[in-house]
């Protein structure tokens, strides 16, 4: 997933291209069936989903150039419509629910005398609502427990420990991914300021590897996502565009490291930034089998087109990592999900061996063939055997949610 | 007008998940839709039979819109799999064809909803689904090879063709024909869903506007040339010429395609740009037929006989030698007749000329390719004056099974047990 929030053009049209990010918090977006069915200006949110009975609250959320003010601070966790208007603040145009450095929910484009809606099912917590640009950017937002909405364990204990041995071993296992990425990310740096062209393009797959492992992950943390990993056509302008692919271009199209000096040391910078960050963040079960999904939509979405690496044709390599990640977190799941539905573990287990078989044939050495070598019908089938596997991972969330 | 429907599909998928258990989901759509208790009273409208002795979609009232889809059983499927995909799919599509969702989606807010639900809320649009095989199924991966009837030959090339590969052949079809383009499209994406794994979408052409008429009641239509073509197509209320033409009967070599037929599909790209270039009595001499009113030249109306032998006062035949009219009617094809079900359609630009990439998706039905299309189109490739506006661009053919009895029946059933 790639995510496109600052691209000018699709902000002048007012499309809405910024996919929220997949919700790695103790709350969960509400699908916006309903609200789209009937004309509802909902922001759309698709990255995860949560539900409890019971009515919407609203919360009015009112943008000045100062700040962004609800007309409450504190509520009761449930389904809740957060209504947004700008009373004029030419240089605030957006209102996020965060927690920390989480989106959980936000409108974007709303400019002054506009107003939009996002929903969601708060759970309760502490958080802030932010409102980049603004004077005061945060202010604080508080969701209490509603009464008698405790939710109840629905799971066997057996179920229960299986499930909590996933999330510990995906977060382990995403530290573990982060870490190698700053480890290879630092060599690479170290290669690009030392303009040493040959060892950066050398170097420049491992970290690759590594981040696409986790991608999902990181794309939970707002901006960075976009500052380590965007392509040229998500960058607003060709100045601003920072990270992994501005390298990509500079080693293997450009073939002259001048003036990436500091892009590497940003790059250096905002991927530190994400090992702090992991080290706090922990998993829920549907969180993870969402983020495996998700994984193979970027394979289709960005990766069987070879626009991803288009500069290196090391597409192959992004999709061994976005495989390999969507396959360690259902391997973690498998257990529990092979107690709650055996019949879908036995599926996505075999779609996923029937996917390692579709990329083997493209290994050459220790990676992967150049993705130019690849021709549309063998490109068409790789992307089937990805849909063939994405489609019933989808529905391991929904069994292991708890 | 949707909520007056007792089949509304919103109701299918939300109706039943009651309030207690509705999450945000249901009571969202609750909140907005205006159908909570008025779809109950009237009778379906608009639903087409699913079960019968044949298949829906072929003698049905042509409808406006189509969605077709030639599918590829995917590496590695066993023939219980494949049986399995059909046995989904014909209890999807017999929802769907009832005006349903896929399949009912009880409140789950954290798996993403087994029905796409972009048909909640429409009728079911008189939606048929209609199902083939075709040649490349009894290849052996399946252990059909001796199932395979001789009339499901390949069609072999023919004068003309230029087609696309990629476009043509399957080794499964779906003919999805509705009132609504919306409600078509909603039931090929679903079945494709279902498929997902077990079968790859080949090819998909979308339709929108039929060309033919398969009633006595219908109009008939004028497709992108600007004529009636297929005026004197089989149509439904004569029987006699279906169980002669269409049906396959009791002599066919193969038991379990007794009571179905085969169909012929064709992508015929006009030359739309050379075609508006063409005065209006060559136009009509390519044809046989006057445009504005439809009648065969030397004719008054629509539905007179086609004078194909008169001559005019030039000694030259009224009907031209070379006319579309004369080529293809079954008196000069030694009775070769078929069941003409085609859709205009359109894919936007043809990027390489600038040209419109538009024409006719033309299906036929009958029971023998080799006694129906084949002869015809033989005859049309060789010296149809319309060659000159057309261009053959993809090729199909499927054995259509007869019809799904009931619903413990499936799609092709005859062909794994029989």
């Amino acid at each position: 997933m790639h995510i496109h929030f600052t691209d000018p053009e699709e902000r002048r049209v007012g499309a809405h291209v910024r996919r929220a990010p997949v919700a790695y918090s103790a709350i969960a977006v509400v699908i916006a069936t309903g609200a789209v069915a009937c004309g509802g200006s909902d922001s759309g949110s698709s990255g995860g989903s949560g539900a409890a009975a019971g009515a919407k609250q609203t919360v009015n959320v009112t943008i000045t150039s100062k700040a962004c003010t609800p007309d409450v601070s504190t509520i009761p966790s449930g389904p809740t419509i957060f209504k947004v208007v700008n009373k004029g603040a030419d240089a605030v145009t957006e209102a996020e629910l965060v927690d920390g450095d989480t989106i959980i929910g936000e409108k974007e484009n709303i400019t002054p005398g506009l107003s939009g809606t996002f929903s969601l099912n708060v759970k309760a917590g502490k958080y802030q609502l932010y409102c980049p640009g603004a004077d005061t950017e945060k202010v604080d937002f508080t969701v209490t427990q509603a009464a008698g909405s405790a939710p109840a364990a629905t799971h066997s204990a057996e179920v229960t420990t299986a499930l909590t041995t996933a999330t510990t071993g995906y977060a382990t296992y995403v530290r573990q991914q982060v870490a190698d990425l700053v480890t290879s990310t630092g060599a690479l740096v170290t290669a690009v300021k030392a303009g040493d062209l040959d060892r950066a393009a050398t170097l420049y797959a491992a970290p690759r590897l590594a981040y696409e492992r986790i991608e999902p992950v990181a794309e939970s943390f707002g901006d960075l996502d976009p500052a380590i990993d965007a392509r040229i056509d998500d960058a607003p302008d060709a100045a601003s565009w920072t990270g992994f692919h501005r390298l990509e271009k500079a080693i293997f199209a450009d073939r002259s490291l001048a003036g990436t000096g500091p892009i590497a040391d940003k790059l250096n910078t905002d991927v530190g930034k994400l090992n702090t960050l992991v080290a706090k963040t922990t998993f829920q079960p549907a969180q993870i089998a969402n983020g495996a999904t998700t994984l193979l939509d970027e394979v289709g979405k960005t990766k069987i087109t070879g626009e991803e690496e288009r500069y290196s044709k090391l597409d192959l390599v992004d999709i061994q990592g976005n495989v390999e990640g969507a396959n360690k977190a259902f391997t973690l799941l498998e257990p529990a999900l092979k107690s709650l539905d055996p019949k879908l573990a036995s599926t996505v287990r075999t779609r996923f061996t029937a996917m390692d078989k579709a990329l083997a044939p493209y290994k050459e050495g220790t990676g992967y063939v150049s993705y130019d070598k690849v021709t549309q019908d063998q490109r068409r089938g790789l992307s089937q055997a990805v849909d063939a596997l994405a489609e019933p991972l989808s529905q391991v969330a929904g069994v292991v949610v708890s | 007008m949707a909520e007056q429907v007792a089949l509304s599909r919103r109701r299918a998928l939300f109706g039943a998940a009651g309030l207690a258990g509705a999450g945000v989901v249901a009571a969202t759509a609750a909140g907005c839709s205006d159908d909570s208790s008025s779809a109950t009273a009237a009778a379906p409208r608009g639903v087409v039979p699913f079960h019968g002795a044949q298949q829906a979609g072929i003698t049905t009232d042509a409808q406006d819109r189509l969605a077709f889809a030639a599918f590829d059983v995917s590496a590695g499927v066993s023939r219980d799999q494949l049986r399995e995909l059909l046995v989904g799919w014909t209890a999807a599509a017999a929802r769907m064809a009832a005006g349903q969702a896929v399949a009912d989606d009880a409140a789950a807010p954290h798996s993403p909803p087994r029905d796409t639900g972009e048909a909640i809320g429409l009728t079911a649009g008189n939606l048929t689904i209609t199902f083939g095989v075709g040649p490349s199924l009894f290849d052996g991966r399946f252990g059909l090879a001796g199932r395979r009837p001789a009339a499901l030959a390949d069609i072999p090339p023919l004068p003309g063709d230029n087609l696309d590969p990629l476009r043509s052949r399957g080794d499964l079809c779906v003919q999805a024909c509705a009132d609504d383009p919306q409600v078509a499209f909603h039931a090929v994406r679903n079945l494709r869903r279902l498929a997902q794994g077990t079968a790859v979408l080949r090819w998909f052409q979308l339709g929108f506007g039929r060309t033919s008429t398969t009633s006595s009641g219908q109009d008939t239509p004028r497709n992108l040339m600007g004529f009636k073509d297929g005026t004197n197509n089989v149509k439904r209320e004569d029987t006699a010429s279906l169980d002669k033409h269409v049906w396959v009967g009791a002599d066919g070599d193969q038991a379990w395609m007794r009571g179905g037929t085969y169909v012929v599909t064709r992508r015929i790209r006009m030359l739309l740009e050379s075609w508006d270039r063409d005065f209006l009595l060559d136009q009509e001499q390519v044809f046989g037929r006057t445009k504005a009113s439809g009648a065969p030249l030397g004719a008054a109306e629509e539905f007179d006989p086609v004078p194909l032998t008169a001559k005019g006062a030039d000694g030259e035949p009224v009907i031209p030698a070379d006319a579309h009219i004369r080529l293809a009617a079954a008196s000069t094809n030694g009775g070769a007749t078929i069941l003409r079900r085609g859709y205009s359609y359109t894919d936007g630009v043809n990027q390489e000329t600038g040209q419109l990439d538009a024409g006719l998706f033309f299906i036929a039905f009958q029971r023998d390719p080799r006694t129906g299309f084949l002869p015809i189109q033989r005859r049309l490739a060789a010296s149809d004056a319309l060659n000159e506006y057309i261009v053959h661009t993809s090729s199909a053919v499927f054995a259509i099974p007869p019809g799904v009895r009931d619903p413990k029946d499936f799609w092709a059933s005859s062909l794994f047990t029989a």
